[in-house]
């Protein structure tokens, strides 16, 4: 039963800063009319062409797989796409850019601290020696794709940042996404960086910087479990603190 | 500090945290918290210990101050903030440990075996010990 007309009803109240004009957000109404299969994202495609087109967004694909659409709805940092307005009936439902992040303009916060963080902890493939292309493509069995595969889920949608309370307190936190992103390298049977990886893992803000909270978790839209990424590489942070992680790893380290 | 700079003027939210937000900002200070009674009680047995250093006398006045009803009410809180920090543990437990075969509820209930296991065996202690 596919209902296209919109028969009701329900507030929008997004927060809005333009950094030329204002000193701080402040948040704008706007009623929007809905049907059942509307998402929090299509209420706001709907105020940009009917009632307002200055309201900024970020958006791509619509299907929860871009991580472009990260807000806070009603103080939670969720996917707009993936969040529907008859879920926050009656209303008002609030948009606001999401939490711990510089804001840019109305929902749109600056990435910037988050990509440096990601290059810190070396988000790619370090094998050990050089494999020539004649060599062929990488074999990997199940169980060893098993063990990284749920952390390279990520999209950077950085709900978690939002999420976390150790990153608003710690402007240096590494946090959960790039940390959970070290571990999926780490845990990589074609990978030998870890040693490369130390530093970040090790320091202060690196796995350390994490209370374990867990929040990171809860909101993650793909399952990474940033959470269990970090935690368990407390345990790897402390043998390697007493010189033991390289006794008991079973590769070696890339340079 | 990073390759890439900020180009864009931006608004800073204030740098503050709602600890009492979500409900796994609450658990989380929950077993936090509890985690302060524990060290009040390991303080307690330092206490008497460092009386014991001080002879049979001491250390017997320590013990009747044990037996005074507001202590007895301190360790009765003390108690039940151990069993509910030891709960909130085990149930993070799992996530601290590496991905493995065992299923995370199996490790919540290996915790729970073992502080049993280790409770059993001091209560067995003080009882044949007879203190």
């Amino acid at each position: 039963m596919s209902d296209t007309t919109r028969d009701r009803s329900i507030r929008i109240e997004a927060m809005r800063y333009h950094p030329d004009t204002d000193s701080a957000p402040h948040l704008q109404t706007y009623e929007v009319p809905f049907r059942d299969d509307m998402s929090v994202l299509q209420g706001l495609q709907y105020i940009k062409d009917h009632l307002d087109g200055s309201l900024t967004f970020r958006w791509s694909c619509r299907m929860a797989i871009c991580g472009s659409c990260g807000m806070m709805i009603n103080g939670v940092p969720q996917l707009a796409c993936h969040s529907f307005l008859r879920d926050y009936m009656p209303g008002p439902v609030r948009v606001e850019a999401l939490d711990h992040f510089p804001v840019v303009h109305d929902l749109v916060i600056d990435q910037t601290a988050f990509l440096n963080k990601l290059e810190s902890v070396k988000p790619y493939l370090m094998p050990a020696t050089e494999r020539a292309l004649s060599a062929g493509a990488y074999n990997q069995t199940p169980a060893q794709m098993d063990k990284y595969h749920a952390y390279s889920q990520c999209i950077n949608c950085l709900l978690c940042y939002a999420a976390c309370p150790q990153v608003a307190l710690r402007p240096g936190f590494a946090g959960p996404a790039a940390l959970a992103l070290m571990h999926r390298y780490n845990a990589d049977s074609r990978d030998q960086g870890w040693a490369a990886r130390a530093e970040a893992a090790n320091a202060d803000d690196g796995v350390w910087g994490c209370t374990y909270v867990g929040e990171c978790s809860e909101v993650c839209p793909q399952a990474v479990d940033p959470a269990h990424a970090i935690n368990q590489n407390k345990a790897n942070s402390a043998l390697d603190f007493f010189g033991l992680r390289k006794l008991l790893s079973p590769r070696e380290g890339a340079k | 500090m990073g390759r890439h700079q900020p180009v864009a003027k931006t608004y800073h939210p204030p740098r503050q945290v709602d600890w009492g937000k979500s409900v796994t900002r609450r658990r989380y200070m929950k077993r936090e918290l509890t985690s302060v009674f524990l060290i009040a009680y390991a303080l307690v047995l330092l206490f008497g210990l460092w009386r014991l250093s001080q002879g049979e006398a001491a250390f017997e006045a320590w013990r009747a101050t044990l037996s005074h009803p507001l202590a007895i009410f301190g360790h009765g809180l003390i108690f039940v903030a151990a069993l509910y920090h030891t709960r909130s543990w085990f149930e993070v437990m799992p996530r601290t440990l590496p991905d493995s075969a065992m299923n995370p509820a199996s490790i919540t209930r290996a915790g729970w075996t073992a502080a049993a296991i280790a409770s059993l065996l001091v209560l067995t202690f003080v009882v044949v010990g007879g203190v």
